[in-house]
């Protein structure tokens, strides 16, 4: 799928975001700018600590950037935290509750929205083959291996029906051939609901192959360095990786990404 | 382990109690004024049951009554706080400055403004309860991962629903552990609190005997004390471990 054309659903402009006092400033994000257009899947790499994770919690309403920014969701213009219970969010560890069965924490934000536990609860039980969790609405969190626990916090995003999806390197604790399951999973349902998704990650190949546009940050302070698209057509087969343009963009990519790890290794040390 | 190999080892350590217990008798000359032999204790408690029962059953009502109470005011004392940081903030200092001081040395306060009567030993042992569980809902409704609150909150969540979804079951094993300690905190202040003055109860049978240097009758009360206070605590280890099953 290419961009589509027509209205994004999220648009970052001028967004910056500064920790600490005036003895000791850290820019984080620096003027970012990003749009993603409604069922777009635009994954975010850079090197570790250049701001990723704060341009997510800006995006989800859970920080304010510094004034200055510009935040336009669903084409009307926004303050950060008017996007709490707007976007669906997904951070990094999978946070479910251990006292909750599966289906339980599936339902966490049904139940935040008021809805009856027991429609709530059918409503996710019907979820639950397509996402290679059915038998297990019962079982504890402590019971399930991590990709099954990753399966729940996806199901638990989804079921958090907004037009936006965050992901915050959902499958980065997994291991590699878990992953690469989990990997065609998750393309195959977004393909069947068709929400917009920004999806981070550290793997490049990971990128590439979930991305229509994979963007890549600076070192701190986070700029959008690059924002490749991803010309592939869709369903992407596993062989994709061999394919000439998906090695003409890793190598883009990787030149890009290893001029901006040097720069941050460079910084650190001096 | 089933019910019978639990039992095993607690037996065992009683059955060495008091065999020490009787050997230091005989091996040390202890007058039995100071320390009277088991089955002593045992005919005492024996003839003295209906008025152990009756002292028992005064302080096990102020332990409880004061306990629930005590506890109840805890937890919705930390609920507040943990809704309102500013009130905390106003009412930390006084709980701190109250808690810095003994319970027991507010007993002559408590027995003249409330009477020598049931009502002086509820306060007492709701003040000292509420603290040991006030703490511990403290504890527990802060320690909870920030990213779990940024969840609930990016779902639109307020505060009070993050509350009763996330914080408190997630403090569910810190209040329930100040529960538990409270619960022989409360039989200890009520006993403590009956010796400095009262009409009935289990302190004041110890107080009042060991006037008259009955000290067969003492022991009878402690033994009542002790084995009620283990009974309690034996009963709520139970309820804990289905209550806050998962940790």
């Amino acid at each position: 799928m290419s961009v589509p054309a027509g209205e994004p659903i999220i648009e970052l402009a001028g967004i910056s975001k500064t920790f600490g006092d005036r003895d000791g400033r850290v820019v984080a994000v620096d003027k970012v700018g990003l749009r993603i257009g409604r069922g777009e899947f635009v994954t975010l790499v850079g090197p570790s600590g250049c701001g990723k994770s704060t341009l997510f919690n800006i995006a989800a309403g859970l920080a304010d950037p510094d004034p200055g920014g510009e935040i336009r969701f669903a084409g009307t213009r926004r303050a950060g935290r008017d996007l709490l219970g707007k976007v669906s969010f997904m951070p990094q560890r999978d946070l479910l509750l251990p006292w909750r069965r599966v289906i339980d924490n599936a339902i966490l934000a049904l139940e935040v929205e008021g809805m009856r536990r027991a429609d709530a609860r059918r409503k996710a039980g019907a979820m639950l083959p397509e996402f290679g969790l059915a038998g297990f609405e019962r079982h504890y969190p402590h019971q399930l291996s991590g990709g099954m626990r990753q399966r729940v916090a996806l199901i638990r995003t989804f079921l958090f029906e907004r037009d936006l999806m965050l992901l915050d390197e959902p499958f980065g604790a997994l291991d590699a051939l878990t992953r690469t399951m989990m990997q065609r999973w998750l393309l195959d349902v977004w393909q069947r609901h068709r929400r917009s998704i920004l999806f981070i990650t550290h793997d490049i190949e990971e990128a590439i192959f979930l991305g229509d546009r994979v963007v890549v940050m600076t070192a701190r302070p986070g700029r959008i360095k690059l924002d490749v698209p991803v010309a592939l057509p869709r369903p992407r087969p596993a062989h994709v990786a061999t394919s000439a343009e998906f090695l003409r963009i890793k190598t883009k990519l990787l030149d890009a990404i290893e001029e901006e790890s040097m720069k941050s290794f460079m910084a650190a040390g001096a | 382990m089933s019910a019978a190999q639990r039992l095993v080892y607690p037996v065992l350590g009683l059955l060495v109690i008091a065999a020490v217990w009787e050997g230091a008798i005989v091996v040390f000359g202890i007058p039995t004024f100071v320390l009277p032999s088991l089955p002593a204790i045992a005919k005492a408690i024996a003839a003295d049951l209906p008025a152990l029962l009756a002292g028992l059953r005064v302080t096990l009502y102020e332990a409880a009554v004061g306990y629930v109470l005590g506890g109840a005011v805890a937890i919705a004392l930390a609920l507040a706080f943990v809704l309102a940081p500013l009130l905390e903030r106003a009412a930390m200092p006084i709980i701190v400055a109250v808690n810095s001081v003994p319970v027991v040395a507010y007993a002559p306060v408590a027995l003249v403004a409330l009477g020598m009567g049931s009502a002086s030993k509820i306060a007492m042992v709701a003040l000292a309860a509420g603290f040991a569980v006030f703490v511990n809902a403290m504890n527990g409704l802060k320690a909870i991962d920030p990213a779990a609150v940024n969840l609930m909150r990016s779902f639109g969540a307020g505060a009070l629903r993050t509350v009763w979804i996330l914080r408190l079951p997630a403090a569910l094993p810190a209040i329930v552990s100040g529960l538990r300690v409270a619960i022989v905190r409360s039989i200890i202040i009520a006993i403590v609190a009956e010796m400095l003055g009262a009409y009935a109860g289990l302190g004041q049978m110890i107080y009042l005997a060991t006037q008259q240097v009955d000290f067969l009758r003492v022991w009878a009360a402690i033994v009542v004390a002790s084995v009620a206070s283990m009974t309690l605590y034996g009963l709520f280890a139970w309820v804990d471990r289905r209550l806050v099953w998962w940790k």
